[in-house]
């Protein structure tokens, strides 16, 4: 279990964590959500006592992170950079950190077999590819059998094996009763693992919520229509809980509209459309994936973005299922 | 089973397997196993199997003995009695490799501290003992007993082989001549607390370019300069210099404008002593 209670990080006048409120719960994978820049990773620094709050505390089991008297079996952490000796082998490294807690040779040995190290354990970290270093990082992570673990972006790097490896390690960690908070700026990969999300912009806290309920809320389906009477189309669909948006023109000759309409599906808008002779150019049944749920929610606190807004991805999300 | 494009049969993760298992035992935090804990022992054994697995270190530690060792034969088998050093200490005339060596065991003493900054292994080691303090004094420690037993063997066998050529000379002189085992026991004491100097600078700035340069310009180049100063109060000051105080450490004659053993030994430990204070202030405050 870990609680966040006000946690705030300035550096040099600059806000990158604000006041953050959360708390992670044993026995699910929790998704810990942000564009690249949104201060997940100054969040997990702080979890782990390596930054210091400017205001507020989080705790570990009740405890701030440094208070524990066997840190290593209350938390395993994969940070974002890398946190090794490139000159130093996989198991000196290990059994280096396996020291300070007097956890035994055997437990390292352990842990670079579930990692899948055990071929490179005693080559030098120098020459390990990007994803045999994550594997690294989670093996150390592992070290002291914790309950509670943090990963920041661990597919990073990986293979689709590796990847695949990560999500059935999470599950499974997850299952055995550990608290898991996993960060990364993919919903995608994050509507695979977590049960529960919680969603950062600009070091604010923007959703603390569960998957299907952050689609829900993002609006849910609607349909795209390219009519060149956008007018009489909108005169025709009114009703409770229809609504009509103007997207704007497409870039062509023609004088048409494009519409964004929620509330009725494709098959009635056809039929509408048949029986008042509106013609249309367009008739395509939208979808909001996880990722536009995520970009709607946190286009605002990008730090970086092209100046407009980039048209959501034509092709049914995998997680249509999530969203119907 | 493909790990791209999940099947429709794996709807999005909720409600998920886990939801359906209420009956999740308590976080396993409940029993920690209680021999896990970290201690002062530990983090010492933890420093140690670093420093070991390192070959930096390997090379440092041996380019020191190798430089002292070399020159203290080079200076046994080149003497030649009545020429211009039959002024010189015995012991400093033998182990002026330590000049050398001493850049070697100072390369050392920062990359354990700011080596780790560098590489952002500094990030693993304060998350396995967040109580951080206990990792400096761990290094210090581990540091200073490797250097001195080295450097101190390294002395007894580099005086003893320099004896072999000198001891038909004027610079004849055994081990149980007054001030000599001392000066040797001085020089290994010297070579680790300038060490200890190092690594306290290493922690302090984080960079081991930059703790290299400070060492090179404030503690082996300044006083030289300052030196140059028309003022007897600075000239006198200087005798107390980190570099000053080890030399006057390593000899087992008194040499003119130095000052005696004792207070050279305060002093050296007073300089390796508040940089090391200093790194562990800041140590303590600042963000990793």
């Amino acid at each position: 279990m870990i609680k966040a209670h006000g946690l705030t990080k300035r550096y040099a006048g600059r806000t990158v964590v604000q006041d953050l409120d959360f708390t992670v719960r044993p026995g699910t994978v929790t998704g810990f959500l942000g564009p690249n820049g949104a201060g997940k990773s100054t969040t997990m620094r702080m979890l782990l006592g390596l930054d210091a709050p400017t205001r507020g505390r989080s705790t570990v089991h009740g405890r701030s992170y440094a208070a524990h008297p066997a840190p290593l079996t209350q938390v395993g952490a994969l940070l974002e950079a890398r946190s090794v000796h490139p000159g130093r082998s996989a198991f000196h490294h290990l059994m280096a950190l396996a020291h300070t807690h007097g956890i035994p040779r055997r437990r390292v040995e352990e842990v670079i077999d579930l990692a899948g190290l055990t071929a490179a354990a005693h080559r030098r970290v120098k020459g390990f590819s990007l994803g045999m270093g994550q594997r690294l990082g989670i093996a150390a992570a592992l070290l002291g059998d914790p309950a509670t673990v943090i990963l920041d972006e661990p597919v990073n790097g990986l293979d689709p094996e590796g990847v695949l490896w990560i999500r059935t390690l999470l599950t499974s960690l997850a299952a055995e009763g550990r608290t898991v908070l996993v960060s990364s700026h993919l919903m995608s990969e994050m509507a695979l693992t977590a049960d529960h999300l919680i969603v950062i912009g600009r070091g604010r806290l923007l959703a603390d919520t569960t998957v299907a309920e952050l689609i829900r809320s993002a609006g849910g389906a609607s349909v795209k229509v390219v009519t060149p009477q956008p007018d009489g189309l909108s005169a025709h669909l009114t009703g409770p809980g229809v609504t009509v948006t103007a997207t704007g023109a497409p870039a062509t000759d023609a004088p048409v509209h494009e519409l964004r309409i929620r509330g009725v599906d494709a098959a009635y808008i056809g039929r509408v459309a048949a029986t008042h002779a509106i013609t249309l150019h367009e008739l395509t049944p939208q979808t909001v994936s996880l990722e536009q749920a995520f970009m709607d929610l946190t286009q605002e606190s990008v730090d970086h973005r092209p100046q407009q807004k980039p048209p959501p991805p034509p092709g049914p999300s995998p997680l249509t299922g999530a969203a119907a | 089973m493909t790990t791209t494009h999940p099947a429709p049969a794996s709807p999005g993760p909720n409600p998920g397997p886990n939801a359906s298992t209420p009956s999740t035992p308590p976080s396993p935090a409940a029993a920690p196993p209680a021999r896990y804990r970290v201690t002062p022992t530990r983090v010492l054994r933890s420093e140690w199997h670093k420093l070991r697995s390192l070959r930096s270190s390997w090379i440092t530690v041996v380019s020191a003995i190798v430089m002292v060792l070399g020159v203290g034969l080079i200076m046994g088998g080149t003497y030649t009695s009545g020429g211009g050093d039959s002024d010189v200490d015995t012991v400093v005339l033998t182990l002026y490799g330590s000049m050398l060596g001493q850049l070697c065991l100072v390369v050392l003493g920062i990359l354990m501290t700011a080596g780790e900054y560098a590489t952002g292994m500094i990030r693993s080691s304060l998350t396995a003992v967040p109580a951080r303090l206990p990792v400096l004094w761990a290094k210090a420690a581990v540091f200073a007993t490797t250097v001195f037993t080295v450097m101190f063997a390294t002395a007894l066998v580099t005086f003893a082989a320099a004896q072999a050529f000198l001891h038909d000379t004027d610079q004849a002189a055994s081990l149980t001549d007054p001030g000599i085992l001392g000066a040797l026991a001085g020089n290994a004491t010297a070579l680790t607390l300038m060490g200890l100097l190092a690594l306290g600078l290493g922690a302090l700035l984080r960079s081991v370019p930059g703790a290299i340069g400070a060492f090179i310009g404030g503690v082996m180049i300044l006083p030289e300069i300052l030196g140059m100063l028309p003022y007897e109060a600075v000239e006198r000051a200087i005798r107390y210099f980190p570099t000053q105080a080890a030399g006057a450490l390593g000899s087992a004659t008194p040499i003119p404008g130095t000052i005696s053993p004792g207070p050279a030994l305060l002093a050296l430990s007073l300089w390796a002593g508040t940089t090391l204070a200093a790194a562990a202030l800041t140590l303590d405050r600042r963000d990793v």
